[in-house]
This record gives C-alpha cells, sequence and structure tokens, in this order.
C-alpha cells in the first residue's frame, strides 16, 4: 500500500490495484485492463514469470473473482468474465476478442433476472449483485486457443489443446485434442497423445 | 433502498446527444465513440426508456433507421447496424463484442455488387446504390444475448429467450428457447 504502482509505456492514467501480483518479468500493457476488476480478494490476479497481458485484455472480476496465470502464459486482447477462478496454465496462449467466462453474471429465471437489473440501474456506481452461480475455469498448460473463442462456465482444458479460432467450448476438452466449432468437436488428437485406434 | 426523490435526465456520459435521440431517465450511455456512425436522419431515431445502461454501444445507424430500446436493459460493447428498424424490449442483457444488423450491407447479385462497389467509391460521386435487403430486428422483453453474437437481419428473439455466447441467429427464435452454436440450435429451454 501506498506507493501507486504505474507503468511507464501505459496510454491510461491508471495504477495496477494492490491486489494484483505481477512477477518481476511479468508484463501488462495497460491498466486499463483492471478498471472492471472489483475483486476483493488477497490476490484477485496473478501473472506468473514471463507472463503477459496486451493490449484489450479485461479482467472483469467480481468481488469473489480470482485469475491466475503460470509462466510464459500469454494473453493479447482477452476478456475474463470472472466470478470464481479462472487459471490458465504455463505457455498457453490466448488470442484476441477471447471471451473467458465463469459465470452468467445474472440469474437465469426472468423475473428474478428482472429484480438484478433493476437493482443494477439503481447502485451508484453501477454494479451488478447477482445469485448466478459461478464455476471456475480451468485451462492447462500450452493450450493454444485461437480468436474470437468462447469458454463458458465450468469448463476444463486438458494440457496441449488447440482450439480453432470462433470456436465456443461448452464441454471439458481432452489433453492434446484439436477442437473446432460452435459448438466446439474434437477434429483429431496431437501426436503426443495420440488415443490407441480399434477399441 | 429509499427511492431517489427525483430522477435524473438520461445522458451521453462522453458527449452530447443528437437531437433525434430521446433517452429516458436514468439511462447512461458511455463510450466516446457511441454517435461516431450515427447517421440517422429520423425523428426521433433513438428512442431509449428509462434506467438502462448502454456501455462501449456504437449506434451505427443510417439515414432511414430507427432503434427503441425499452426500460432495464443492459448492453455492453455492443454493435448496433440499423438502416431500418431495430427494436430492443424491457429486462435485455446483450454481452460484449455482439453485432445486431437488420441488413445486409450490399446486394447479393454479382452484377449488383460491382455497381455498389463503384456508388460507395470515391468516383461514385452520388449515384445511387442498388436495392439492398433490409429486415427488421425484433428482441422482445427478458431476452439474455451472450457475448461474441450475431444476430442478422428480420429475426425476431421470442420473450425470455437465452442466446449462449458467439451464436450465429440467421432465423426467429421462440420464447424462453436456449440456443447455441453455428447454426444456432435449440438445445434447451429457459
Amino acid at each position: 500500500m501506498g506507493i501507486q504502482r504505474t507503468l511507464p509505456w501505459d496510454w491510461y492514467p491508471g495504477a495496477i490495484p494492490d491486489n494484483v501480483e505481477l512477477d518481476e518479468t511479468a508484463y501488462v500493457e495497460t491498466t486499463h485492463s483492471f478498471v472492471p476488476c472489483r475483486s476483493t480478494m488477497p490476490v484477485a490476479v496473478k501473472l506468473g514469470r514471463g507472463a503477459s497481458a496486451y493490449n484489450d485484455t479485461v479482467f472483469d472480476l467480481g468481488p469473489q473473482g480470482r485469475v491466475r496465470f503460470g509462466e510464459y502464459t500469454l494473453a493479447v486482447g482477452v476478456r475474463f468474465i470472472c466470478d470464481a477462478e479462472i487459471t490458465i496454465g504455463d505457455y498457453t496462449m490466448m488470442s484476441w476478442n477471447v471471451v473467458l467466462m465463469d459465470t452468467y453474471r445474472i440469474a437465469l429465471e426472468p423475473n428474478h433476472r428482472r429484480q438484478e437489473l433493476e437493482g443494477f440501474a439503481r447502485s451508484e456506481p453501477r454494479q451488478f449483485v447477482t445469485t448466478a452461480p459461478a464455476k471456475p475455469i480451468r485451462i492447462g498448460a500450452n493450450v493454444w486457443i485461437g480468436f474470437d473463442v468462447c469458454i463458458l462456465p465450468g469448463v476444463t482444458i486438458g494440457e496441449g489443446a488447440i482450439i480453432g479460432a470462433r470456436s465456443v467450448v461448452k464441454d471439458d476438452v481432452a489433453p492434446y485434442a484439436v477442437v473446432a466449432g460452435n459448438p466446439a468437436r474434437v477434429i483429431r488428437y496431437l501426436e503426443t497423445k495420440e488415443p490407441v485406434h480399434g477399441d | 433502498m429509499a427511492e431517489p426523490t427525483e430522477l435524473r435526465p438520461g445522458r451521453w456520459v462522453d458527449g452530447t446527444l443528437p437531437v433525434n435521440a430521446q433517452v429516458g431517465s436514468e439511462s447512461i450511455i458511455t463510450g466516446d465513440r457511441a454517435f461516431k456512425r450515427f447517421r440517422s436522419q429520423q425523428a426521433p431515431a433513438l428512442i431509449i426508456g428509462s434506467h438502462c445502461t448502454l456501455e462501449d454501444v456504437g449506434f451505427a445507424l443510417g439515414e432511414q433507421g430507427k432503434v427503441t430500446i425499452g426500460e432495464y436493459c443492459y448492453l455492453s460493447g455492443v454493435q448496433l447496424l440499423c438502416e431500418m428498424e431495430l427494436t430492443i424490449g424491457n429486462y435485455v442483457m446483450i454481452g460484449w463484442n455482439t453485432t445486431i444488423a437488420d441488413t445486409d450491407f450490399h446486394p447479393i447479385a454479382p452484377a449488383d455488387r460491382i455497381a455498389d462497389a463503384v456508388a460507395v467509391s470515391p468516383l461514385g460521386n452520388g449515384r445511387p446504390r442498388p436495392p439492398i435487403v433490409r429486415r427488421p430486428v425484433i428482441i422482445e422483453d427478458d431476452v439474455w444475448i451472450g457475448p461474441n453474437v450475431t444476430i442478422l437481419k428480420g429475426v425476431r428473439i421470442g420473450s425470455g429467450a437465452f442466446i449462449e455466447a458467439g451464436t450465429l441467429v440467421t432465423r426467429d427464435v421462440q420464447p424462453h428457447s436456449r440456443l447455441m452454436g453455428n447454426p444456432a440450435q435449440v438445445i434447451g429451454e429457459v
């Protein structure tokens, strides 16, 4: 506390929140990424050794939200909508306009949703208070996520998988699987874990 | 919670609203590019009800475009591309990077497309563009639309429907159905 952490190259006149833990070798392009971060957790966002968050990456975290980057993890314009926990493994790369959401942020039942939208409109500044459940997202190490991909609440993606551009992932992805499509389907498996054929 | 004694007029935080925009009380529009592509000559062209929150929404309205949004809606980072008519009901939530378009933007037939390319070029000199298909989009009350969704012309989304992230919607959606995919498929009910 006390000393404001600013970035010399930042275009936005902000500071890194106290509960964001950056390795000294990690890179954040702009503190604008943390504007929607409302997490009150002791460590809201953590970037490991050599990890980076470029341009329009956004950490939209609710009060309980936690985002964890491993080592050499790369995010280029990724949106984290997080009310529980999103964990990204080492060497994992995420492309632009990727959305990882561990919550729908609003009640599913329409009458309940109306109440939450009314509460939102009356709050100052406007913030969602929701009973919607959040289900953690876990992305393994060495995963490659293409542009415009959406990862839905509760999804686990295994080590070494590739998620093709514009895929929408609602179910878990096995290690070393290559998936694509909306909804995402397995195209093949990478050689490291080629499944044995002929069962 | 105590009701505010006086409702504040609707406002665009980052600028002055166009004269043909009506924004209801307690509604907030943010984003300095909200009206960069607002060219509508309709009066009114944009009607927004009370208690809406429209963060970084792009109101890209052509000269004949008309957009109506109800009360208590929350839109974040949505592009509204309207050459004709877009109607959004009450309590509608639309997620980040979603696009809604009531037009094809250009004609389909190859010869017409060449004529259109010339008309919109620096050499167009005000030449008229060929007819382009436009059809109104209607989104009814209590609809939830996720991030990275695309909604195309002529679609009516029934009340209470739930459109998953990344869905491409080209056909009408029944009330209270849950959709996902490209092409969109019904995966359940809400």
